[in-house]
């Protein structure tokens, strides 16, 4: 492939790299995995980009690409979790700007998410990027209406988690 | 949900707050091979199908049956050899067809699907591979029972021919079992994530 191909992608991969980091953190639970999903993600993003045309935002078509090889592709390593390494990874709550009883809301929160299944997660992650309903059931490949309906049991799902 | 709203704005907060990959690295990376399931699953199909044609390749009945005098079977065999080929062909061509359809750009089901299918081309394969094996064993059985002098003469006496039938069945049964449970086990493995997010997904859509 062209020099040219590999050095746009490579800057627009740089300037996006976020959005992986975010599905990294929601698939994985620790620093080594999370790596390993990012490095799989960028090899796949790679390899369909010939077929990437212009004329979609690089973000948006990164989403599904990303989002595919965390539900599809990756091979989770069998390496057993541990929870030390989880809640270093998971999360980043700044402790100045919340008060205690929401900290400690957003942990429990985090911990939840962590417990939904992957297909769940993608859901959850498309709902906090703001994405519509119709951007959701095409990156899944499921109807609007059911992206609503399974949407609405994950948050039922989430409040039996949270109050048990 | 209150929670929810929470969560969102703390997604929202910590946005940027991701340790950068510098494009040097980003270079490193898409020069590394894909450790990823079709890619796996490629690797795996290609094994399979060289060894099912290096064992049919390898497999060759005419000595035997020119020993027996029978070389006018030759040809039947010779046929059923060329039809082989043909078949093995086609499947190659699509699994290939199948494998070069697997895009990351589709939606998540369809993606699923379309390993899955890849996935059948190769199962149907082997058990191609295996009913031929299967049939293949019976005819040499039969063709040894009723065209080799020493088994005739060995079989005329007692129950000996039920005793080398029932001997043959468990044979093929046998084998073809222990590849049953092999394929069984190494695709278990290999595709239990994928079947459970493929079933969650279409669960969605019931």
């Amino acid at each position: 492939m062209s020099e040219n191909l590999e050095q746009s992608f490579v800057q627009q991969l740089r300037q996006n790299q976020n959005i992986i980091h975010k599905i990294c953190r929601l698939y994985t639970s620790d620093e080594d995995a999370h790596k390993d999903l990012f490095q799989e993600i960028t090899i796949q993003l790679w390899k369909a980009f010939p077929k990437f045309r212009g004329d979609a935002k690089f973000s948006t078509w990164a989403y599904r690409v990303a989002l595919n090889t965390a539900i599809t592709l990756y091979r989770k390593s069998t390496r057993s979790v541990s929870t030390v390494d989880y809640e270093k990874h998971s999360f980043f709550i700044s402790q100045e700007e919340y008060n205690s009883e929401e900290e400690e809301q957003l942990k429990l929160m985090y911990k939840a998410v962590h417990q939904l299944n992957d297909i769940e997660k993608a859901l959850i992650f498309m709902y906090l990027e703001d994405k519509d309903y119709t951007e959701i059931a095409e990156t899944l490949g499921i109807s609007e209406v059911n992206a609503r309906v399974k949407m609405n049991r994950i948050k039922g799902k989430l409040k039996k988690i949270l109050n048990p | 949900m209150e929670e929810l709203d929470l969560l969102k704005k703390d997604w929202k907060k910590n946005e940027n707050s991701f340790q950068q990959i510098s494009e040097v690295d980003i270079y490193k990376m898409i020069h590394k091979k894909s450790s990823s399931i079709v890619k796996l699953i490629l690797i795996i199909s290609i094994l399979e199908m060289v060894l099912w044609a290096g064992i049919s390749m390898f497999y060759n009945s005419d000595d035997y049956l020119i020993k027996t005098h029978n070389e006018y079977l030759i040809d039947y065999f010779k046929y059923i050899t060329i039809f082989n080929y043909v078949v093995v062909i086609a499947f190659i061509l699509m699994f290939y067809k199948n494998y070069r359809a697997i895009s990351t750009i589709t939606s998540t089901k369809q993606l699923m699907k379309d390993i899955l299918k890849t996935r059948k081309t190769v199962k149907w394969y082997v058990w191609y591979n295996l009913a031929m094996i299967a049939v293949s064993m019976v005819i040499g059985f039969v063709l040894v029972f009723s065209l080799d002098p020493r088994i005739h003469q060995l079989t005329s006496k007692h129950n000996a021919l039920l005793i080398m039938i029932a001997f043959c069945t468990i044979c093929i049964v046998v084998i073809v079992g222990v590849f049953w449970l092999f394929y069984r086990l190494l695709y278990g493995i290999l595709l239990r994530k994928l079947y459970k997010n493929y079933n969650e997904l279409k669960k969605i859509d019931l």
